[in-house]
């Protein structure tokens, strides 16, 4: 199960993605989202599609890892193709079988949107790759900190899902210690009827909210043990710098974006 | 039943970034009725060689045999229900397991679960609350009312209940109280000695290891590192400390004892009052002499 899945993985290393400040990252990342519903031809889907095979390259993550690992979203996107090759009536007729035809306008629109959702999900995917959850709540937190001055509790929210993302792969190993566990005393998770595996699932549920309950308890009582009292008058162990690397990256990023503007039409 | 390892190796994750080799090229094989110790510093893969015996991984390379079971990397369509009711495994901390109403229902939830009938569960309930040094009045309660210790003991009863050929313990009393682990060491050794039962101790307590274990396996980085009785193991200082084990106590004293002294006293698993028995029979025959 873990291997399969990557989306929300943070994979550790000394990239020049990895080097970058998350917020750069993120405001990047998040204007790139909202670039490519821009792009409509060849060229500019061509230069997209560059730019993020790019990112991939400077990540130095492989390449078969990142694609086997959004596997899920590949189904996704095969089924939206083969939705639109279907469903869209426009241009000459490509292919005719018994009742079906097959337009040229679908064979487009299935390709564009298909390859939208895929560098959608390859570049979002990056981020998480490349930066670490404490990383991206720490940004999340800088970038949303003028929210502050409407009494919005940046600093609290971003503390809780920092938690969050802390605690996710310690809850998926306690997953697995005691789905072995309750596997041994005979729970089989795998086979038999839908509602026999429906059952199988309250062994396992019940030990991990308890536990999951305790550990919240414990960790409140740590931190106020320690003396944490909010965000008033709290100082940064880690602040965000923007470095030389992120003036570049954001200087390549607008002239990127200034060629993908002349190319489309 | 008997259990083989023929070079078994497994990978935590493969083909990933991640992908980490926990143990690598095991040769082993234990008999029917033997009571081994594994032991080996903390990340030397213990834990992950234990759940290749009922088939909870599945080696990478490499082939387990237990009894009549093959589990090898390419057969992964196989009830292993029979074969996990054989062998049953008392975890690390295993009192996370617990999640029943009552400690009743929570100890029948394996013999349950094996289709062991209903007048038999509430007998094996009975036999093995008592093993385990609790009172029948604890039956009635949530397991979450329970201490540490207590939830312990539920959660070992929960597997003995399942009257398993091949028992394997897991540090099973990592954080008891010496008196709770003398206790239950000696309930193990006795359901060993009095029904056969092959057990598999985990254990970082080296005194536990050569009280009770026919044969130690002293495993460093995911390999075996060294293997044989007791008293071949602990006599390789050197080579233990290598890996960052220790002698037991006792061992180191009765050899300090003979060396100052003159003794020729053996180690012979005794206690702690045997062997200051022995000392003073050692001084008194001296002073005669
Ligand atoms: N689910 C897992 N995914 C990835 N790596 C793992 C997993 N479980 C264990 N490992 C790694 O495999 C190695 C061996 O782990 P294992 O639990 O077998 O050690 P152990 O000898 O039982 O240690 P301990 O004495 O601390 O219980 C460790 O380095 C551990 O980090
Ligand atoms: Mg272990």
């Amino acid at each position: 199960m873990k291997s399969f899945m990557i989306i929300g993985q943070f994979v550790p290393g000394t990239s020049s993605l990895h080097k970058l400040d998350p917020r750069t990252k993120m405001v990047t990342i998040f204007s790139f989202v909202i670039i490519v519903f821009f792009a409509n031809n060849v060229l500019s889907y061509g230069w997209l599609a560059l730019f993020s095979l790019a990112l991939i390259l400077l990540s130095k993550i492989r390449i078969p890892y990142i694609l086997k690992g959004i596997t899920p979203v590949w189904f996704l996107i095969i089924f939206t193709f083969i939705l639109h090759l279907f469903i869209t009536r426009e241009g000459p007729v490509l292919l005719e079988i018994s009742t079906f035809k097959i337009y040229e306008g679908g064979v487009i629109r299935g390709l564009t949107i298909s390859l939208r959702f895929l560098l959608l999900v390859l570049v979002t995917s990056l981020l998480t790759l490349t930066t670490s959850p404490m990383e991206i709540t720490d940004a999340i937190e800088e970038l949303f900190a003028p929210l502050k001055k409407i009494k919005v509790p940046v600093h609290e929210l971003a503390l809780m899902m920092s938690i969050s993302l802390r605690f996710i792969p310690t809850l998926l190993e306690e997953t697995e210690k005691i789905s072995k566990a309750q596997a041994s005393r005979g729970v089989d998770f795998r086979t038999g009827t839908l509602k026999d595996r429906m059952y199988a699932i309250v062994p396992l549920l019940v030990p991990l909210f308890i536990s999951a309950f305790k550990r919240a308890e414990e960790l409140a009582m740590a931190m106020e043990a320690r003396g944490y009292n909010g965000s008033e008058g709290r100082t940064k162990l880690r602040e965000l710098k923007l470095t030389n690397i992120d003036y570049i990256a954001i200087l390549l990023y607008v002239i990127i974006n200034i060629i993908f503007f002349t190319l489309r039409q | 039943m008997d259990i083989q390892f023929k070079q078994v190796s497994y990978t935590y994750q493969p083909h990933t970034p991640f992908a980490y080799q926990a143990i690598r090229n095991i040769n082993l094989s234990i008999s029917s009725g033997e009571y081994i110790a594994i032991v080996g510093h903390t990340g030397s893969g213990k834990s992950t060689l234990l759940q290749h015996i009922n088939g909870l991984l599945l080696p990478t390379d490499g082939e387990v045999q237990i009894g009549e079971y093959i589990l090898s990397s390419n057969n992964k369509r196989q009830d292993l229900r029979k074969l996990r009711e054989k062998v049953g495994i008392v975890f690390q901390y295993p009192e996370h397991q617990l999640f029943e109403e009552t400690v009743e229902k929570d100890i029948s939830f394996g013999p349950h679960n094996f289709g062991i009938p209903k007048d038999e569960i509430s007998k094996r309930v009975l036999s093995s609350i008592e093993k385990v040094e609790l009172q029948t009045n604890f039956l009635e309660k949530s397991p979450f009312e329970l201490s540490g210790g207590q939830m312990r003991r539920v959660a070992i009863a929960g597997v003995l209940a399942m009257e398993p050929e091949v028992l394997i313990l897991d540090e099973p009393t990592a954080g008891l109280d010496p008196k709770g682990q003398i206790d239950i060491m000696k309930m193990f050794y006795q359901l060993h000695q009095s029904k056969q039962m092959t057990t598999i101790l985990v254990t970082h307590q080296m005194d536990h290891a050569l009280k009770y274990a026919d044969r130690i396996i002293v495993l460093a980085n995911g390999e075996v590192y060294m293997e044989g009785n007791p008293e071949e193991i602990f006599s390789k200082t050197n080579q233990l400390q290598e890996v960052n084990l220790d002698v037991p106590e006792i061992l180191t004293l009765i050899q300090d004892f003979n060396q100052r002294f003159n003794g020729t006293i053996r180690y012979q698993r005794q206690s702690i009052a045997e062997l200051a028995k022995e000392i003073v029979e050692h001084f008194r025959e001296n002073k005669r002499l």
